[in-house]
């Protein structure tokens, strides 16, 4: 049974990004379950509020839906931390498995009980270094270089322990302070990297893979309790099946930012698989140090499923 | 009673100027340390945010008191004394009306609030987005009092004038023209 | 249909005499009775959500900067120092009064504080020299709205935010744009005074130059330092904001001494009050964008406009002329809070530059500040100058007409904005 409801899902990212298409695949899919009853209302840009007031919005009940990181989101809950611990995905597969399984289901009842139902984790994508200085191969390329991360004591410890000179810096300020060389690199997907246009500012890029800090498409709690069973069940798998568009999207797009950005004449490096492996060992400090606010048990029990899937 | 009053609100002016000083050394010694030592401290940053919201909603109460917040007088001031009366009851009625949603607003969601924490301090958000009581109920309070004054014919000449836009200083249009 | 209820509702308020950012909130609160989610949380999140944002902080400081380079002597050194340049050229005062207003300008942010350290000097001076007293304090009244264009700019952070541009890129875009308002009055007073018998003072003597140029030379660094550290991107606009405050405490309190300590409390109380009422508009106009957003009220006016969103130079025509007639009756601060979110959609639909058109939307904002009935900058003048508002009206008209002109050709030549804009970013 469906009533008419219009359902406000706001995003951070533009229209183009691939989520754009995977709400597009969760309309279509949501006009077939509801006969067209349930209609998504997208807005974009952050044009509704930043990520974090639009989470906060919707465990009020103010608004319906967000596509956000998980990273802002870990002042309300510490254990989405796990996330932005540095190479703990090795690559999209591992990703998955976590994510649409038992510790994704884990991490999911946690948002619950702080008000916000996950329908579905999208993709933001592996994170990758780009900088104006030199190209960066090994652990030691890192030293003394400025970066900008996001406002996140993860990201902050990660950079620092690397030695480069981290500086948490809001997103719009990026652009120019790379042009004017106020700050030599930056870390984002090579989507965001090609989108924002900082490769037009910058000259090496390193696929570090160092972080996957998923998207989630979170629901308002206290207004999903009064839809009925059927809409509930409609919107999960809807956001399932706009997911795996929106995975394969980005995974293309992928490769065409990547392309774009070595045509416009910026050396790519790849970290080798020893160099992979040390920086992974050497970061270890950073779990360490955030264990504690993250929730013990969280770290271990994801280490321990990534070591069962390694097998 | 009106000494009280006036006590109180010294002390709310003392508060802005420790609040907007604290705020100012905070950036500025982050700056100093940004560009001479090659460090920051991320805690200074955050908290001069949090100085600024308080600042600006504390503010708020003590420029309602003072007829400070903008306004367009310029139907208001072609009326006599008894509209302008009219017209500054129903306004101070709008006014209680909206300050006391933003109070239950406030309220309502101190739960969410307090249940999040600032990303390096630590803070519970709750002491930042609770300034919405103060606010709330401050501005009400006034509302109130200046509803029951003009209900019984105390209001004075001068907070007709003031209401109606006759009695700014330079130091007020400055306020309204940045 | 919604936006009748946001025009009715909002208009309504403020007519009877509710502060503007009260009168947001009620509208605010009246279009979610209308859309049927009336939520008093809405209001409470967006208001403070709304303050705790780390660019805005550059607002108190910049405040804080003015009061205290007014508070520390530093206006009057710079008006001292224009005397010196161009005070014995034939129409000379009037020229000093601009290039005063271009250098004050760039320190600080606010039209009202600048046109009355311009007006409390000057008016005097060219009442004694034989000039149009009117006329005059019309010059220093067109001469103070550049504030806001040339950087520092509380504006463009305030619209920066609002619309979500860089504020780096409207500061460094609004440098041409505000020496071109300030050649266009120097013209216009060229023009008017051509047969007004002033005598001009006498030419000072180059070393009487120097000292007043070694004077000011303090308060000529600056913008060197706001403007140099912004667009080297050294320092971003908030930083560069509590510098130029620590700088003018400085050479008020030690180098000129004007400034004692005593007094401190009273410029920052002053700095206190002046944010937290342009703050609290900000806050109180985030609830009333949040549902104008929900609402879709944009998409209802595209819709209105949809034969223009293919030309954008009538476009913007048509959006200069809304915003001229709504600058006669609303102040520069609520003009950008309460069109931005209506607005900047229609922009960006329309494929215009919206660095451009935060520039031209600020400039229009502070010709309103002008323009009768209600003007703050009007009642500054008159009231420091002591010169009836009706006669301020009828002196301001020409050069009102220069910089609505100035508005016009850079809505025909719109390069003239982006160009030196991209040379300077
Ligand atoms: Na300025
Ligand atoms: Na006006």
């Amino acid at each position: 049974q469906f009533n008419d409801r219009t359902i406000r899902v706001s995003n951070g990212v533009n229209a183009d990004h691939p989520v754009g298409n995977g709400i597009t695949a969760m309309q279509a899919c949501l006009d077939q379950k509801s006969g067209g009853k349930l209609k998504l209302q997208a807005f974009w840009g952050g044009a509704l509020g930043g990520d974090l007031q639009a989470t906060q919005a919707l465990r009020s009940g103010v608004q319906e839906a967000v596509v956000t990181s998980s990273s802002p989101l870990v002042g309300i809950e510490p254990a989405l931390g796990v996330f932005d611990l540095p190479f703990l995905f090795a690559n999209a597969q591992e990703a998955y498995q976590i994510l649409d399984g038992e510790f994704g289901d884990m991490m999911n009842e946690k948002l619950e009980a702080a008000g916000l139902i996950n329908l579905a984790y999208w993709e933001n994508g592996f994170r990758n270094l780009s900088n104006s200085v030199r190209p960066v191969t090994k652990w030691e390329d890192f030293e003394g270089m400025k970066v900008r991360v996001m406002q996140n004591n993860i990201f902050l410890d990660t950079f620092q322990n690397l030695g480069a000179n981290a500086t948490p810096m809001a997103f719009g300020e990026v652009f120019s302070a790379l042009e004017t060389k106020a700050i030599d690199a930056q870390e984002n997907p090579y989507v965001t990297i090609d989108t924002s246009k900082f490769f037009e500012v910058q000259n090496y890029i390193t696929e570090t893979n160092h972080a996957y800090t998923p998207f989630l498409f979170l629901f308002s709690k206290p207004i999903f309790d009064t839809y009925t069973q059927e809409e509930q069940a409609a919107l999960r798998e809807c956001a399932a099946v706009g997911r795996d568009l929106q995975r394969s999207v980005i995974g293309d797009l992928n490769k065409q930012s990547l392309e774009k950005i070595k045509a416009a004449g910026l050396q790519v490096n790849v970290l080798s698989e020893e160099e992979q492996q040390r920086i992974r060992e050497k970061s270890m400090v950073v779990y360490e140090k955030h264990k504690d606010t993250i929730g013990a048990d969280i770290v271990d029990s994801i280490l321990a499923e990534l070591a069962e899937i390694r097998k | 009673m009106t000494r009280l009053v006036d006590l109180f609100y010294r002390f709310l002016e003392t508060l802005l100027i420790l609040l907007l000083s604290g705020m100012a050394i905070m950036v500025f010694v982050n700056v100093v340390l940004r560009y001479a030592f090659n460090s920051g401290l991320t805690v200074s940053d955050e908290m001069a945010r949090y100085f600024f919201v308080w600042l600006t909603f504390i503010g708020a109460v003590v420029g309602f008191r003072e007829y400070g917040h903008m306004g367009v007088e310029t139907l208001v001031a072609r009326f006599g004394r008894k509209g302008r009366q009219i017209c500054m009851f129903l306004t101070n009625l709008v006014i209680l009306g909206v300050s006391l949603l933003f109070f239950w607003g406030t309220w309502k969601q101190l739960p969410i609030n307090v249940s999040m924490s600032a990303p390096v301090t630590g803070l519970s958000m709750g002491w930042v987005y609770g300034i919405g009581f103060f606010t709330g109920a401050g501005c009400s309070l006034i509302a109130l009092e200046r509803l029951f004054r003009l209900a019984t014919g105390r209001v004075t000449e001068h907070e007709i004038a003031a209401f109606a836009g006759e009695r700014h200083g330079v130091d007020q249009h400055a306020e309204r023209s940045t | 249909m919604t936006l009748v209820v946001f025009v009715v509702s909002l208009l309504g308020a403020m007519a009877i005499g509710v502060p503007v950012a009260f009168a947001l909130m009620f509208c605010g609160v009246t279009l979610m009775w209308y859309m049927g989610m009336f939520n008093s949380q809405i209001i409470a999140q967006n208001m403070i959500a709304g303050a705790d944002t780390f660019t805005l902080l550059a607002i108190p400081f910049f405040v804080l900067a003015g009061e205290l380079m007014n508070a520390g002597g530093l206006s009057r050194r710079i008006i001292e120092f224009a005397i010196a340049c161009v005070g014995h050229i034939r129409g000379g005062l009037g020229i000093v009064a601009i290039m005063a207003a271009i250098i004050m300008a760039s320190i600080s942010g606010s039209a009202a504080a600048d046109t009355a350290a311009l007006a409390a000097i000057l008016i005097p001076m060219m009442a004694k020299a034989g000039y149009n007293v009117p006329r005059s304090a019309g010059l220093i009244a067109s001469g103070g709205i550049i504030a806001p264009v040339i950087p520092p700019s509380m504006a463009f952070i305030i619209f920066g935010v609002a619309a979500n541009v860089s504020i780096t890129q409207l500061f460094m875009a609004g440098i041409v744009p505000g020496i071109l308002m300030g050649l266009s009055l120097i013209i216009a007073w060229q023009i008017v005074v051509r047969k007004d018998d002033v005598e001009a003072l006498p030419k000072a003597p180059a070393r009487e130059r120097l000292r007043a140029t070694g004077r000011a030379a303090w308060a000529l660094g600056m913008p060197v330092i706001i403007l140099g550290g912004i667009k080297a991107g050294v320092v971003t606009p908030t930083e560069a904001a509590v510098i130029a405050a620590a700088y003018a405490l400085f050479v008020g309190t030690v180098i000129y001494r004007e400034l004692k300590l005593r007094d401190l409390p009273r410029v920052i109380l002053q700095a206190a009050k002046t944010t937290s009422i342009i703050m609290f508009l900000v806050c109180a106009a985030l609830v009333s964008a949040w549902l104008i957003t929900a609402a879709n009220i944009p998409g209802e006016i595209t819709r209105f406009i949809e034969p223009l969103i293919d030309r954008p130079m009538l476009l913007m025509f048509v959006i200069m002329l809304l915003v001229l007639v709504v600058g006669t009756a609303l102040d520069l601060t609520p003009t950008i809070l309460i069109l931005t979110p209506v607005l900047m959609p229609i922009i960006k639909q329309a494929g215009i530059d919206p660095v451009y058109f935060g520039v031209m939307f600020i400039m229009n904002c502070c010709i309103g500040l002008i323009t009768p009935p209600v003007g703050v900058v009007l009642n500054v003048v008159s009231g420091v100058g002591r010169v009836p508002l009706g006669r301020v009206v009828t002196g301001i008209t020409p050069f009102l007409l220069a910089q609505v002109l100035v508005l016009m050709l850079l809505v025909v030549f719109p390069d003239i904005v982006i160009i030196p804009a991209q040379w300077l970013r």
